[in-house]
């Protein structure tokens, strides 16, 4: 078994040095491709992160009319919880608004100090938070048909625009991604296949004294994921130190804080165990496809 | 034994129909000559009983395996139990001959001391015992060829199909290697040797078969080259 597996091994070795230099361009080529793996992934768990922290920030606010009596609020919030999609509502009342409004404009706000007590203007509210992939808008109109509220608001279609353009953003990287990831297939089947080419006589032996299918294609398989390993070094280390560097000097936000990226750890350690993944992945499968080609031309 | 029934191949792609209805039998420790013209259909006989092909109809069995049907993942598990030798030398030339001659034990996974004792065995029975550690390309032909037998029997298989064994080699050499097979035949295992050599049909008289357009025109237990 061990002695198999050695000798698995010494072949792949011996394959990658006997054409070092296709393997390396190979390799360079797989780590291209891995390092814009590698920053789509970044940009979309980015991306996704800032869609989850608007989407998380926008309530709707609904004031309740004045009529309302205090304690026909309940069932007003009973109606409210039942809207498919909403997924909280918190009430607030006439003094938490104003202290809201205060706190909001800062040292400013002690102005609005006048209004406390009855003479507070401010109506009650509910404050409902919405979960991911429903509709604001049509939320919204719901809660605005119940009797006794007055009016359902929120950032209005631009924030339910930008949320979509973060989402179209995601799904074109994750797009890339995958192209990218085919493009590193195909290269390690075409290397794999010079191997093949390289060694076709001895592979033919091989098969003439009764080699099993595995004894003729580990090996080879090996061969890839070597390859892809080698592949996945650039990319890694630039996550790692790529990352950090552009964290840092950002300040870890985008545009503005309402915009925060990702912190740099453990986040980098996934990204790289990501790449190194795909690398071993690309390596397995490329190699698989093309020593599979060869056994099934070659009964 | 080996059993053919019916067998026809016709290939897909360029239609050309290799045997046609081709029925016979082969018995345990019997040598065999396969003769006929280029395309007459030989080399189809080989890769059918080698398992490379697999038959459009009919029935190949060989040694009580049916090779026609056999799945392609049970294909290597077959090819322990036969050799084959081809014109070709098919060496390795980066290995020695001890190392060519192990391969084949290498491949299906034989303990080291199994395979150095049956290396041994088999340099005795090729005569190349003193050139165990000379690279092909210090070999004449016909020690090549030696080599390429040797690694043929080393698993001890009941059946060597030899495709043009001699085809590269002068008669004396040719003699050498004919004379080497039926040192193996001896021992119990069966040949097919594919040939265009007459003179050694006629020197070395087996049974022969002779092959033209896919069909069995002839079939001497006398032996004997059989001109169509």
């Amino acid at each position: 078994m061990f002695r198999r597996i050695g000798r698995a091994f010494k072949e792949a070795f011996w394959g990658i040095t006997h054409h070092f230099a296709m393997a390396f361009s190979t390799a360079n080529a797989v780590t291209i491709t891995l390092v814009l793996v590698v920053i789509f992934t970044v940009l979309v768990a980015n991306i996704s992160r800032i869609t989850i922290d608007v989407e998380g920030d926008i309530q709707i606010y609904a004031p309740i009319e004045e009529t309302v009596a205090d304690e026909d609020i309940g069932a007003i919030r009973n109606r409210i919880e039942k809207i498919p999609g909403v997924i909280r509502v918190d009430f607030s009342s006439k003094e938490e608004e104003l202290q809201s409004l205060i706190e909001s404009f800062g040292d400013d706000g002690k102005i609005f100090e006048i209004y406390t007590g009855e003479n507070n203007p401010l109506p009650r509210a509910f404050l409902v938070s919405v979960g991911t992939g429903y509709s604001l808008a049509q939320i919204s109109s719901q809660i605005e048909l119940i009797d006794g509220m007055a009016s359902a608001t929120y950032g209005g279609a631009t924030i339910e625009d930008f949320v979509s353009l973060l989402t179209g953003i995601r799904t074109v990287g994750y797009g890339f991604a995958l192209a990218l990831t085919v493009l590193a297939i195909f290269l390690i089947y075409n290397t794999i296949q010079i191997t093949i080419n390289t060694r076709k006589q001895e592979l033919g032996i091989m098969r003439l004294c009764g080699a099993n299918n595995s004894y003729i294609t580990a090996p080879l398989v090996l061969e890839g994921i070597f390859i892809g390993i080698m592949g996945s070094v650039v990319p890694i280390l630039l996550t790692i130190f790529g990352y950090r560097y552009v964290y840092e000097r950002m300040n870890g936000q985008l545009v503005s804080g309402i915009l925060k990226l990702i912190p740099v750890y453990p986040f980098v350690y996934y990204v790289s165990a990501f790449a190194l993944a795909i690398g071993v992945a690309v390596g397995l499968i490329g190699s698989m496809l093309s020593a599979n080609k060869y056994l099934r031309w070659k009964r | 034994m080996i059993t053919l029934e019916g067998v026809s191949k016709q290939y897909k792609k360029s239609g050309t129909h290799a045997l046609n209805n081709v029925s016979l039998t082969i018995n345990d420790g019997e040598f065999v000559y396969i003769i006929g013209e280029t395309g007459s259909g030989k080399s189809s006989l080989i890769k059918l009983l080698d398992g490379e092909e697999q038959p459009t109809s009919g029935k190949v069995m060989v040694n009580g395996i049916n090779v026609g049907r056999l799945r392609f993942s049970k294909v290597p598990y077959y090819r322990r139990k036969i050799g084959v030798v081809f014109q070709d030398y098919q060496l390795i030339q980066t290995k020695t001959v001890s190392q060519n001659i192990a391969f084949a034990l290498e491949v299906i996974n034989k303990p080291r001391k199994e395979i150095n004792e049956r290396v041994r065995e088999v340099l005795d029975i090729i005569e190349l015992s003193s050139e165990f550690n000379n690279y092909p390309d210090q070999l004449s032909g016909g020690q090549q060829q030696r080599v390429v037998i040797g690694r043929a029997i080393a698993n001890n298989p009941k059946l060597i199909i030899a495709d043009e064994p001699t085809g590269n080699l002068d008669p004396r050499r040719s003699k050498e290697i004919i004379e080497l097979l039926e040192k193996i035949n001896k021992q119990g295992t069966t040949i097919i040797v594919v040939t265009h050599n007459d003179i050694l049909v006629n020197t070395y008289r087996k049974r022969t078969i002779t092959l033209e357009n896919g069909y069995i025109v002839n079939d001497n237990p006398e032996g004997g080259y059989y001109n169509v």
